[in-house]
C-alpha cells in the first residue's frame, strides 16, 4: 500500500499540490486524471523521489518513503516510466538495459545484467531486438524497452506518465495488456492520464486532480465519462460571446498539409483547417499529435507539402504579418542572454520604420521598444537581459513581439503554460484584443479551459489529423 | 566604467602576481615594462605595431564567435591572407600600376584569401556537419605547410639563399609615419576594422542576426532566420578579417613572407577577443593592452630571460579568471531567480 | 622504413589521441591537449634531467598531465564553462609557463640538454609497448566494462546516466583525468624518448593534430591509432625521400595528412560516431 498523506508543494506563487491525500493499493490500476497543470506530474515526481514535498508525507507499507532520493525509492521497488524516454539513442537495446541495472563498474556482463529485463519482456510476450540501436526503433518499441528496463526485477509500484501520448491505437492496446498483466502480478499500477476513454477502459480506480487539489476519487464502476469530465474541468465556463459578426472576412485556409517531424515521422497527414479573420480557432489534443509541427509550418519555419492560403493567395510572410508565440519561450521564444529590446527586435528588425536599408535605426528602435515594454506591462527595462525576467514577464516579451502592430495571422502554442493566474488572464486578454482587431488566430493548446475561454471554434488534433470538432463529444470520448 | 576599471586593476594584479611568481622585482619590472611600452616615441610605436595584427584578427574572432562559430583558424586565415597578398604582389611589382593602387590590391587580395580559408570551414559545417574547431585546426596546418612550400619553392627569392619571398619595394608597402620607427598606416586599417565590426554587429540587420544566432539559435530559427546562412557569412567575414591582418602585416611590417610569417597572431587573437568580451571596442582596448605587454616585455627580456612567454601566462590567467568570475556571477543570478 | 622508428615518431600523437578519445567519449572535448602535452614534455624533461631517471621523468609528466586536466575539468565540468575557451587558455598557459621556466632554468638560447635514455627491449622502448597495449586496453575499457558504459552514456545522453543513478560529472572527471595522463605521458615521451631534449613549444601542434585524429579515426581506438601512425608516416617520409635523393616538396608532404583528414571528414560528413553530447556541459535539473 502506497499512501500519500496531505502532501503540498509550491513553485513560487504557483500551488502545484494542495493537501493531497491518495491511497494506491496493490493489484489495482489506479488512474490519476487531470488536465495539464493540475499537479499530476508533480505528484508522480514526489512518488518517484525526484521532488521533495513542502508538507505532508508519503508512506509505503507503513514506512515513510525516502522522498527526494530517487535511487532509494527505486530500490524500494518504485519504477517510473517517463513520458520522455531515458534511453541512450546511440546505444543498442541491450546496452540500455544493462546501463539501467549496472551496479559494478568492472567487467561488463551484459547477458547477466539484461536477464531480468529479457525475462520480463518474455513474460509480456515482447520480442525485443536486443542488438538494434535505440534510435532506430519506432517510438512504440522504444517505449517497450523503457518499460522492461524500468520494471524489470522486483518493482512493486509502476508509475506510467501519460504513456499513450506517443502511441498508435494498436500499440495502446498492447500497452493496456501489459498494465493488466502487472496488475495480475500484484503490483500497484499508477496511470497518469487525461484521456477519459482510456481511463474508463483500463483503470480500476480513478482520482481526479484539479489545480493541485483532489476533486474526487471513485471506483471506475461508479462513474460515467460525463461525470469525470465535469470533475476535471470544474464548472464549464460559460461559452464566450463569439461575436461572429467580425468573423466574416476570409483569412487562412489550409489544405492537404503534410509535414515530417524531427525524427522523420509523419507529423501532419493531410490536415485541413480554415480560420477567418476575427476568429480564434482552437486546436486541442494531446501533446505530440502534430501541434508543434502545425505551428511551425504556419510560422514558416518548417518545410511542408500542401496548400497554405491567405485570403485566396499563397501565404507570403513578406506581405502578411504573422505573429508567433512558440511553445517553448525559453529556447524558441527568446535569446535569454540578449536584452528585452533585442528580443523584441527579432521581429522588429524586419519593420521598415525601424530600419534604413541594411541599417538599424537605433533611436527609433529605442523609442519603439520602450513603448512596447510599457504597453505590454513588462516589468523590466529595454536593456535588461531577457533571462533575468520571471516566466510571466518573459512570456509578455514574446507576446509583445507577436502582437505589436496587430498581426494578420497569430499562431500561439500553449501561450499560458507555466504562467500564474494573473499572467494567464493578461495573455488571454491580449489575444482576444488581437482577434477583435481582425486577426485570424490559431490557438494550439492542450489546456481545455484555455480553449473553452478563447476559441470561437475548437477542433482536435490526433496523429496529425483533425478529428471531431464538437467539444462535448471530444471531452466525453477522450481527446485524441 | 567601473567594470572597465575593475578589469584593468585585475589585469594589473595578474601581471604583478605573475612577475612575483617568477621571482622578479615587481615594481622595477612594471616600470621597465611601462618604459618599454610607453616610455618614448619608439616604445609607443612598438606597442602600436603589435596592436595592429592583434586588433584586426581579434575583430575576425569576434564576428565568428558572436555567431557561435568557434573559429580557431585565425592563424591559417592570417597566412592565407598574407599569401594571397604576396601572390598578387608578384605580377604587380613589374607593372605600371600606381603603387598606392598596388597596396590596396594587396590588401583586397588578402581579404579574399582569408575569406576563402574561413569560408571553407563555414561551408564544411553547413554542408557536411564538420565541426568548425576541427576543420579550422586542420586548415591552419594546411595553410602553414602551404606557406612553407611556397616560400621555399615557387615564391622564393632566387637571389636569397633563404626560404623567403622577394622583398616588396618600398613604394608598395603601407606608408610609414617616420623612417625611424615601424609604425605604418595599418593602424588606420585596424581602427577602421574596429569601426566596421562595431557598426556591423550593432547597427545593421545582418549583424543583429549574427549576434542572435550566436545567443539563441533556436529563437532565430523559430523566427524565420536562416541560421546556417548567417553562420556561413560570419565565417566568411571572420576569415576575411584575419586574412586582412595577414595582408597588413605583409605590406606593413614584413615586406616578405617566410616560414615564420604568422607568429601566432591568429591564436593570440582568441584570448584578446575573449578578454574584450567579444565586443569590438573592448577587444580593441584588450589588443592595445596586450600590444603594450608584448612591447614592454621586450625591455624586460633585457633584464631577465623570461620575456614574452610571461605574457601567455598573463593572458591565460586573465581568461580563466574571467570565466571563474562569470560562473560565480551566473550562479548567483540563477539562485536569485529560483528564490 | 623501420617500423620501430615510425612508431617512435607517431607515439606522442597516438598516445595523446587515445587519451583524448576517452575524454571525448565522456562528452568533454579537450582543446587544451596541446598545452597538457607541453606541460608533460617540460616537467618530464625536468625530472629526468634532475634525477637522471627517465622513469621519474615519465612519472612526473603523467602527474602534471592529470593535474592540468583536473584543473581544466573544474572549469569545463564543474563551472560548465565553454570547453573551447578553457582549452585555449590552457594552451596559452602551458606555452607561457614552460617557456618561462625553461628560460629561467636553462637560459633563453636553451643550453644543450642531455637526457637519460629509456631502456630498450628488442629494439623498442617500454612506452611504445605501453602504447601498443593501450589500443586494446582503451577499447576494452570503453566497450567491455561497466565504467566504459557509464562514460559513454555520459557523452551521449547524460540524462540516461543520471537516470541510471550515476553522476555525469564524476565520470567525466575520471575520463578527463585519464585523458590528461595520456597527454602528460605523450609529452614526456616526446622530450625524453623522441627528442632527448626540450625546446620551447616543442609539441608544435601535435596536440591539435591528435584532436583531429580522434575525429578522423571515428572515435575507434584502432582507427585513431592508425590515423596517428599515418600522420607519423608522412612526417618521417620526407626524410626518407630526401635520403634517397627524391625531389619532393617536403612541405606538401607534410600538408598531405591534414588534407587527407579534411577530405575524409568531407566525405563521411558528421556521421553518427561523434558522442551526441560532446562539448555540452551537463547541469542537473531539479
Amino acid at each position: 500500500m502506497l499512501r500519500v498523506d496531505r502532501v503540498g508543494k509550491s513553485y513560487g506563487t504557483l500551488r502545484a499540490l494542495d493537501d493531497v491525500s491518495i491511497e494506491f493499493a496493490p493489484g489495482e490500476i489506479h488512474a490519476v486524471l487531470g488536465e495539464n497543470g493540475a499537479g499530476k506530474t508533480t505528484l508522480m515526481h514526489i512518488l518517484a523521489g525526484f521532488t521533495t514535498p513542502d508538507s505532508g508525507s508519503v508512506e509505503m507499507d507503513g514506512r515513510p518513503l525516502p522522498v527526494g532520493r530517487p535511487f532509494e525509492c527505486k530500490r524500494l521497488g518504485i519504477a517510473m516510466i517517463h513520458q520522455h524516454f531515458t534511453l541512450v539513442p546511440a546505444f543498442s537495446v541491450e546496452e540500455n538495459l544493462a546501463l539501467a541495472r549496472l551496479s559494478r563498474l568492472g567487467l561488463l556482463d551484459i547477458p547477466k545484467l539484461t536477464e531480468p529485463a529479457r525475462d520480463e519482456a518474455d513474460r509480456l510476450g515482447w520480442a525485443l531486438d536486443i542488438d538494434a540501436p535505440a534510435r532506430q526503433l519506432p517510438v512504440g518499441a522504444q517505449q517497450r524497452v523503457e518499460i522492461v528496463k524500468t520494471i524489470a526485477g522486483d518493482s512493486r509500484v509502476a508509475i506510467f506518465d501519460e504513456p499513450t501520448a506517443v502511441l498508435s491505437p494498436g500499440e495502446v492496446d498492447d500497452l493496456f495488456r501489459v498494465l493488466r498483466r502487472l496488475k495480475e502480478a500484484g503490483k500497484t499500477v499508477i496511470l497518469i492520464a487525461h484521456k477519459l476513454r482510456e481511463v474508463m477502459t483500463i483503470a480500476d480506480r480513478v482520482t481526479v486532480l484539479r489545480r493541485g487539489k483532489v476533486v474526487a476519487g471513485a471506483a471506475i464502476g461508479e462513474v460515467t465519462p460525463d461525470r469525470l469530465a465535469q470533475w476535471m474541468v470544474g464548472e464549464l465556463p460559460p461559452e464566450l460571446q463569439k461575436d461572429s459578426a467580425t468573423a466574416i472576412r476570409e483569412g487562412l485556409r489550409v489544405k492537404g498539409l503534410r509535414t515530417l517531424g524531427d525524427r522523420g515521422e509523419e507529423a501532419l497527414r493531410g490536415l485541413e483547417i480554415e480560420v477567418r479573420r476575427g476568429e480564434i480557432l482552437g486546436v486541442g489534443g494531446v501533446d505530440g499529435n502534430g501541434q508543434v509541427e502545425l505551428a511551425e509550418v504556419l510560422a514558416g519555419v518548417r518545410p511542408y507539402r500542401g496548400e497554405i492560403r491567405w485570403q485566396g493567395s499563397p501565404l507570403k510572410y513578406t506581405s502578411t504579418r504573422v505573429g508567433y508565440i512558440p511553445q517553448d519561450r525559453q529556447s524558441d521564444g527568446l535569446a535569454l542572454s540578449m536584452t528585452i529590446e533585442e528580443n523584441l527586435l527579432i521581429e522588429g528588425h524586419r519593420r521598415p520604420k525601424l530600419t534604413k536599408g541594411p541599417f538599424l535605426r537605433r533611436s527609433a528602435i529605442r523609442e519603439w521598444s520602450r513603448e512596447l515594454v510599457e504597453r505590454f506591462g513588462v516589468k523590466g527595462l529595454p536593456d535588461d537581459d531577457a533571462g533575468s525576467l520571471s516566466g510571466g514577464n518573459q512570456q509578455k516579451v514574446v507576446v509583445a513581439r507577436a502582437l505589436d502592430e496587430t498581426p494578420d495571422l497569430l499562431i500561439a502554442v500553449n501561450p499560458s503554460r507555466g504562467l500564474d493566474v494573473k499572467a494567464t488572464e493578461y495573455v488571454h486578454r491580449k489575444m482576444l484584443e488581437a482577434r477583435n482587431q481582425g486577426a485570424a488566430v490559431v490557438l494550439i493548446s492542450t489546456d481545455l479551459e484555455e480553449l473553452a475561454a478563447l476559441s470561437t471554434r475548437t477542433v482536435f488534433l490526433s496523429r496529425g489529423e483533425i478529428v471531431a470538432g464538437d467539444r462535448a463529444a471530444s471531452l466525453a470520448g477522450g481527446i485524441g | 566604467m567601473i567594470r572597465a576599471f575593475g578589469t584593468f586593476a585585475g589585469l594589473l594584479l595578474i601581471v604583478a602576481l605573475t612577475l612575483a611568481l617568477f621571482g622578479l622585482p615587481v615594481g622595477h619590472s612594471l616600470s621597465l615594462m611601462a618604459q618599454g611600452a610607453f616610455g618614448d616615441k619608439l616604445a609607443i610605436t612598438r606597442t602600436l605595431v603589435k596592436t595592429i595584427p592583434l586588433t584586426i584578427t581579434g575583430m575576425g574572432i569576434v564576428v565568428a564567435w558572436r555567431a557561435g562559430m568557434y573559429n580557431i583558424g585565425g592563424e591559417g586565415q592570417f597566412v592565407a591572407g598574407g599569401l594571397a597578398g604576396c601572390l598578387i604582389a608578384t605580377p604587380l611589382r613589374d607593372s605600371a600600376v600606381p603603387a598606392w593602387i598596388a597596396v590596396l590590391l594587396i590588401l583586397a587580395a588578402s581579404v579574399v584569401g582569408g575569406g576563402l580559408w574561413g569560408g571553407i570551414a563555414g561551408w564544411l559545417k553547413n554542408r557536411r556537419g564538420v565541426d568548425v574547431v576541427i576543420s579550422t585546426i586542420l586548415l591552419n596546418f594546411i595553410a602553414i605547410q602551404l606557406l612553407a612550400w611556397l616560400v621555399a619553392g615557387p615564391l622564393r627569392d632566387v637571389k636569397s639563399g633563404l626560404p623567403l619571398t622577394p622583398e616588396l619595394p618600398e613604394g608598395m608597402m603601407l606608408p610609414r609615419f617616420d623612417r625611424q620607427t615601424d609604425l605604418h598606416a595599418g593602424i588606420f586599417v585596424a581602427v577602421l576594422a574596429v569601426a566596421v565590426v562595431y557598426v556591423f554587429l550593432y547597427l545593421t540587420k545582418a549583424g543583429f542576426r549574427t549576434r542572435l544566432v550566436g545567443a539563441g539559435e533556436s529563437a532565430a530559427r523559430a523566427n524565420r532566420i536562416d541560421a546556417d546562412r548567417v553562420r556561413a557569412n560570419a565565417m566568411l567575414i571572420s576569415g576575411a578579417l584575419c586574412g586582412l591582418a595577414g595582408g597588413v602585416e605583409y605590406a606593413g611590417v614584413a615586406g616578405q613572407l617566410g616560414t615564420s610569417f604568422a607568429q601566432g597572431w591568429g591564436f593570440l587573437a582568441i584570448p584578446v577577443a575573449l578578454l574584450g568580451g567579444l565586443h569590438p571596442i573592448w577587444v580593441f582596448l584588450s589588443a592595445l593592452y596586450f600590444g603594450a605587454l608584448f612591447a614592454g616585455s621586450r625591455s624586460l627580456a633585457g633584464f631577465t630571460d623570461q620575456g614574452t612567454t610571461l605574457i601567455y601566462i598573463i593572458q591565460a590567467a586573465a581568461v580563466l579568471g574571467l570565466i571563474g568570475l562569470r560562473a560565480v556571477g551566473g550562479k548567483r543570478r540563477i539562485q536569485a531567480e529560483v528564490a | 622504413m623501420d617500423l620501430a622508428v615510425l612508431l617512435v615518431y607517431a607515439a606522442p600523437i597516438a598516445l595523446a589521441a587515445l587519451g583524448e578519445l576517452i575524454s571525448q567519449k565522456s562528452g568533454v572535448i579537450n582543446i587544451g591537449l596541446e598545452g597538457m602535452m607541453l606541460l608533460g614534455a617540460f616537467f618530464g624533461m625536468l625530472a629526468a634531467y634532475l634525477t637522471g631517471s627517465p622513469w621519474l621523468g615519465l612519472g612526473l609528466g603523467v602527474s602534471v598531465g592529470i593535474a592540468a586536466s583536473l584543473a581544466s575539468g573544474w572549469f569545463c565540468i564543474s563551472l560548465g564553462a565553454d570547453q573551447v575557451v578553457v582549452g585555449t587558455a590552457v594552451n596559452l598557459f602551458a606555452l607561457g609557463l614552460t617557456g618561462s621556466l625553461f628560460r629561467a632554468r636553462f637560459g633563453a638560447s636553451g643550453q644543450l640538454l642531455s637526457l637519460p635514455k629509456l631502456p630498450q627491449f628488442f629494439g623498442i622502448d617500454p612506452v611504445i609497448l605501453l602504447m601498443i597495449a593501450s589500443i586494446p586496453a582503451v577499447w576494452w575499457l570503453l566497450a567491455k566494462t561497466g565504467w566504459g558504459l557509464v562514460v559513454r552514456s555520459a557523452g551521449e545522453y547524460p540524462k540516461a546516466t543520471e537516470a541510471a543513478g550515476f553522476s555525469v560529472n564524476k565520470f567525466r572527471f575520471q575520463a578527463v583525468a585519464i585523458g590528461g595522463a595520456f597527454a602528460g605521458l605523450a609529452g614526456a615521451y616526446l622530450s625524453i624518448g623522441v627528442a632527448g631534449s626540450f625546446a620551447e613549444n616543442m609539441t608544435n601542434g601535435r596536440g591539435f593534430i591528435a584532436i583531429a585524429m580522434v575525429t578522423f579515426g571515428r572515435w575507434k581506438p584502432l582507427f585513431v591509432f592508425l590515423a596517428a601512425v599515418l600522420i607519423g608516416f608522412f612526417d618521417s617520409l620526407q626524410y626518407l625521400l630526401q635520403a634517397k635523393g627524391v625531389q619532393v616538396p617536403s612541405q606538401l608532404m607534410l600538408a598531405l595528412p591534414y588534407v587527407v583528414a579534411l577530405l575524409v571528414l568531407v566525405i563521411v560528413g558528421k556521421g553518427t560516431s561523434a558522442p551526441a553530447s560532446l562539448g555540452v556541459a551537463y547541469r542537473r535539473e531539479d
